[in-house]
């Protein structure tokens, strides 16, 4: 028999813990202190969401720092992969006139949007990406694509069904993720 | 489900494999009827087969309305950004296993917080000939704009309007969680009124038809349908029905030639359909003229279109059907009989 006490098995006392010292850890990556203290917080909102989801209780973790650290880095990997994708398509806005250029709330969404596609992406090599990219985007055919990257069309054909798998597998993982979060 | 029926895992990822496969092939022949007999046929193999088929289907429109949602004059920064970023692809590979675990679940979280409430209250959207556009309103609704459409959207604190002037729109409603008080979705077209009851469907304004109609077609859930005139009782359109709506009355269609939601996913599907009617349809996502002769009207087509190339649906047309499409300028184009 055992007494219940406020002891390393809760997310408070991980927080009382480990929070400054991860949003200390964070802000030495990042360089930016509110961006720091917004992912730090969200790292902790992600191991609540964890821990309720029937994974592996807090109380079980042998590392809870290196686990928090894992969960943050990921979270910093999102934000790089947000202002990377956020400089690249603003660079590509510059160089067109200004009265085509979206409105504020049209580049948020496009942004948006962008984000989940490249989160899809990653995993692919740099020339399928670029297939899949010219399929789904412009709607090029399996020919064009083969033409313009000088390749065969069972080729592309390959590159598609490897590329659509990828996908596939991150969307049905993110489906099941949900079920066990609710 | 017996366990007979489940595949062990790793059946399961060649079979999702094979399904993509069919995906992929489907998508180079669409309208190839032996690619589509033994696609179906692969599909009705096996139940393991067609569950396979439908995980994979499912990703695979949840994907395209990413990509949908990409305006088509945004192609061009879209890639070039997408291309630089997939770079840092090297740097997540490199984190481990433990981080994997915990980012298996970061995904849905992160897309819900930062769903930014669009401020979209007095908002015009509108589509030329051949363009599809899909927007996000304020309360979370997803509104996708076929070719040739507009629609304007008029919220308050009471209703949330959206008067459809041209074309056709496919709404999916949204939760509207930011309003206090639960307010009513409305489209509104020249014959009358349209209510969501938590639903997905979409709105065709026919007015060539006699008398002019609005044509309500429900994915899910169901709409209330209210005519103008007075006197006429509102009458409730459930999941899967087709309905007329005058100003005047309400009348249940049956015609099952098309799939009238394809456009969303760009596509036109038809079955055994009036070639008459298949070039009407073609002819609204195509700028110019598109005639034919009275000789080939009655001929049948079935098949998957791409509305994407309306030149290309045209030459796989050529190949199954003894027509012929004579371009006399890049605007002006008769179809008659291959002589």
């Amino acid at each position: 028999m055992t007494v219940h006490t406020p002891t390393a098995d809760t997310i408070e006392w991980l927080y009382l813990r480990h929070h400054d010292g991860l949003r200390d850890w964070i802000q030495r990556k990042l360089n930016n202190a509110s961006h720091a203290a917004d992912l730090a917080h969200d790292t902790f909102v992600r191991l609540l969401m964890r821990t309720q989801g029937a994974a592996t209780p807090v109380g079980e973790m042998r590392e809870p720092l290196a686990y928090l650290r894992a969960i943050a880095n990921g979270l910093m990997i999102d934000h790089w992969r947000r202002q990377t994708l956020e400089k690249a398509y603003l660079e590509a806005l510059a160089a067109r006139p200004e009265a085509l250029a979206p409105s504020a709330e049209e580049r948020a969404m496009i942004l948006e949007t962008l984000a989940q596609i490249a989160r899809l992406l990653e995993a692919l090599k740099p020339n399928v990406r670029t297939a899949f990219l010219l399929a789904q985007i412009e709607g090029q055919t399996h020919a064009e694509i083969a033409q313009h990257m000088g390749v065969s069309v069972r080729t592309i054909e390959r590159w598609m069904t490897d590329a659509l798998y990828r996908c596939h597998r991150i969307l049905h993982g993110d489906a099941a993720a949900m079920g066990r979060a609710s | 489900m017996t366990a007979a029926a489940t595949p062990p895992a790793a059946d399961l990822e060649a079979l999702e494999r094979q399904a993509i496969a069919w995906l992929v092939r489907l998508q180079a022949q669409p309208a190839n009827p032996r690619v589509l007999s033994a696609c179906d046929q692969w599909r009705s193999a096996h139940p393991s087969h067609e569950h396979a088929w439908q995980s994979v289907a499912h990703t695979y429109a949840l994907m395209r309305q990413s990509f949908m949602r990409l305006p088509r004059s945004e192609a061009a920064p879209a890639m070039h950004a997408l291309q630089r970023t997939a770079a840092l692809g090297g740097r997540r590979r490199a984190i481990g296993r433990l981080a994997a675990l915990a980012l298996a679940v970061a995904p849905a979280a992160w897309l819900a917080r930062r769903e930014l409430p669009w401020q979209r209250l007095g908002a015009d959207y509108a589509t030329a000939t051949g363009e599809r556009r899909d927007v996000v309103l304020a309360d979370g609704t997803l509104l996708s704009l076929n070719t040739d459409s507009a629609v304007r959207v008029r919220f308050d604190d009471t209703q949330r309007r959206l008067l459809l002037d041209r074309g056709e729109i496919f709404v999916s409603s949204g939760a509207d969680a930011s309003s206090p008080v639960h307010r009513p979705l409305r489209v509104e077209t020249e014959q009358g009124l349209l209510e969501a009851l938590g639903t997905r469907f979409s709105v065709r304004l026919l007015p060539e038809h006699a008398p002019p109609a609005s044509r309500l077609g429900v994915e899910q859930g169901a709409v209330r349908m209210q005519p103008r005139s007075a006197g006429v009782s509102p009458l409730v359109a459930d999941a899967g029905q087709r309905w007329l709506m005058t100003r005047s009355g309400l009348q249940a269609e049956k015609s099952a030639d098309m799939d009238i939601h394809g456009w969303t996913e760009g596509l036109l599907v038809i079955q055994d359909m009036r070639l008459a009617d298949f070039l009407a349809e073609v002819a609204r996502y195509r700028p110019g003229h598109l005639g034919w002769d009275d000789d080939v009207a009655e001929l049948r087509i079935s098949g998957t279109y791409p509305l994407g190339n309306t030149t290309r649906v045209l030459a796989l047309l050529a190949e199954a059907l003894p027509i012929e499409p004579v371009l006399r300028t890049r605007y002006w184009t008769q179809v008659r009989r291959r002589r």
